[in-house]
């Protein structure tokens, strides 16, 4: 087991790092006080990014009367998380890609339960009783479940074991079946992900403690509770990514950092739906997305 | 939630995906898409049946649910599964109908198809093999 564990830390190792702009975007993003401006002047920086970013915005997805040719503009109109949605997208290709064999999962599945999770973390973040900045939720549910597309090659074959396990009632969740199999799980993968690409620490606790929000660094704690809470909606929808759908705990002191109700939630399914159809319809008519 | 309606004597088999219980939170979006509710998506699906011409109402139809995985939340807010459950009964009830088989709540995700050949409803759910409902 042990080995398995250091033979996932190597694929972690060698998976290919973000660009430098896609670093800098995450980094700027996730500081509590940052504003377009900021956004602004990282992408401009890159031609490709800044190209892409046009082209985007003046696609038939926005519909717009007239064309944009400025970069703030174009940016404003699109809005940080679809900009951040489409970094991700290219930067770790790779990733998205996977088809979670281990997990019994499809090609994309990974993609569309972390854009829904995104979404829905978005909307929950507001709800916070803590101020947290909604964006950085987005983009913590964007990235949450990463750590399945390095491990889920090394689950092939054991899923059988895995489930009977967890019917059996040996293991409290699909994370602990996980650990239990190969010395590590996906939160712990996502975790060293995040430190191989040099993620902000906000975003690097949305992928450790998605599944344990209580043990969160404090000051991440409700921002960690809504991704949490959002990766529940993902999987309450049937936006799961295979085997391990709807096999994990809900943390129900989320109720100590989240005002929610029964209509909140209800709302919020209703809400995350539309937008997930709008954002897919967006990215899926750029080419090369 | 999935709530498969068959009417034996015209072999009409129909279908709805249920995501929440009740269309009061938001009436303009049960008007586009009545599925999405149970207490707009069963009398939608009825009336699309009768209208096939399925002949004496609901109460000659077989009703099968399946889905409505459960999450264990003591604050009563995320136990969605379970109250879709509880509103989807209530609505068949009305109706005079009551499910025949359901294969509902535990801890997984179901994916439902239904031959409109045979009226047979087969579940799926990733790691395991497919079984009858």
């Amino acid at each position: 087991m042990a080995s398995t564990r250091n033979n996932i830390l190597k694929v972690i190792e060698e998976v290919k790092l973000l660009s430098p702009s896609a670093v800098r975007l995450l980094a700027v993003a996730s500081r509590e006080d940052h504003d377009l401006k900021d956004i602004v002047r990282v992408i401009k920086h890159d031609a490709a990014l800044t190209a892409k970013t046009l082209q985007l915005v003046n696609s038939a997805a926005f519909s717009l009367q007239s064309k944009i040719s400025d970069l703030e503009r174009a940016i404003t109109y699109s809005g940080e998380n679809f900009l951040i949605s489409l970094v991700m997208t290219e930067a770790a290709d790779m990733i998205y890609d996977c088809d979670l064999a281990g997990y019994d999962g499809h090609k994309g599945g990974l993609w569309d339960h972390n854009l829904l999770t995104a979404l829905a973390a978005k909307r929950i973040a507001a709800l916070s009783k803590e101020p947290v900045n909604t964006n950085i939720a987005y983009t913590g549910g964007l990235l949450h479940d990463l750590g399945k597309a390095i491990i889920s090659d090394f689950l092939k074959g054991s899923l059988t074991q895995l489930l009977a396990s967890l019917e059996k009632g040996e293991m409290p969740d699909y994370a602990g079946a996980e650990e239990k199999i190969l010395g590590i799980d996906h939160t712990q993968a996502g975790y060293a992900l995040a430190c191989h690409w040099n993620l902000p620490e906000p975003l690097a606790s949305a992928m450790r403690y998605h599944h344990e929000p209580a043990k969160a660094p404090k000051e991440y704690r409700s921002l960690v509770y809504a991704v949490h809470l959002g990766d529940m909606v993902a999987m309450m929808t049937g936006r799961d990514t295979g085997a391990d759908a709807m096999r994990y705990q809900l943390d129900d002191n989320y109720i100590d950092f989240i005002k929610i109700t029964e209509n909140d939630l209800a709302q919020i399914i209703l809400d995350t739906d539309s937008d997930f159809c709008t954002l897919k319809e967006s990215m899926e008519e750029q080419p090369g997305i | 939630m999935a709530v498969i309606l068959i009417h034996p004597k015209t072999r009409v088999v129909g279908m709805v995906h249920i995501a929440l219980p009740e269309s009061t939170l938001n009436p303009a979006k049960a008007q586009d898409k009545p599925g999405y509710f149970a207490d707009t998506g069963i009398p939608a699906l009825i009336r699309e049946m009768m209208a096939l011409g399925c002949s004496g109402g609901p109460k000659q139809m077989v009703a099968k649910i399946a889905g409505g995985a459960k999450i264990m939340d003591p604050n009563n807010i995320f136990n969605i599964g379970t109250r879709n459950v509880l509103a989807i009964k209530k609505i068949l009830w009305k109706y005079g109908v009551s499910p025949r088989t359901e294969d509902i709540g535990g801890t997984m995700s179901r994916t439902v198809t239904v031959s409109a050949r045979n009226g047979r409803v087969i579940l799926s759910s990733p790691g395991k093999e497919e079984w009858r409902l």
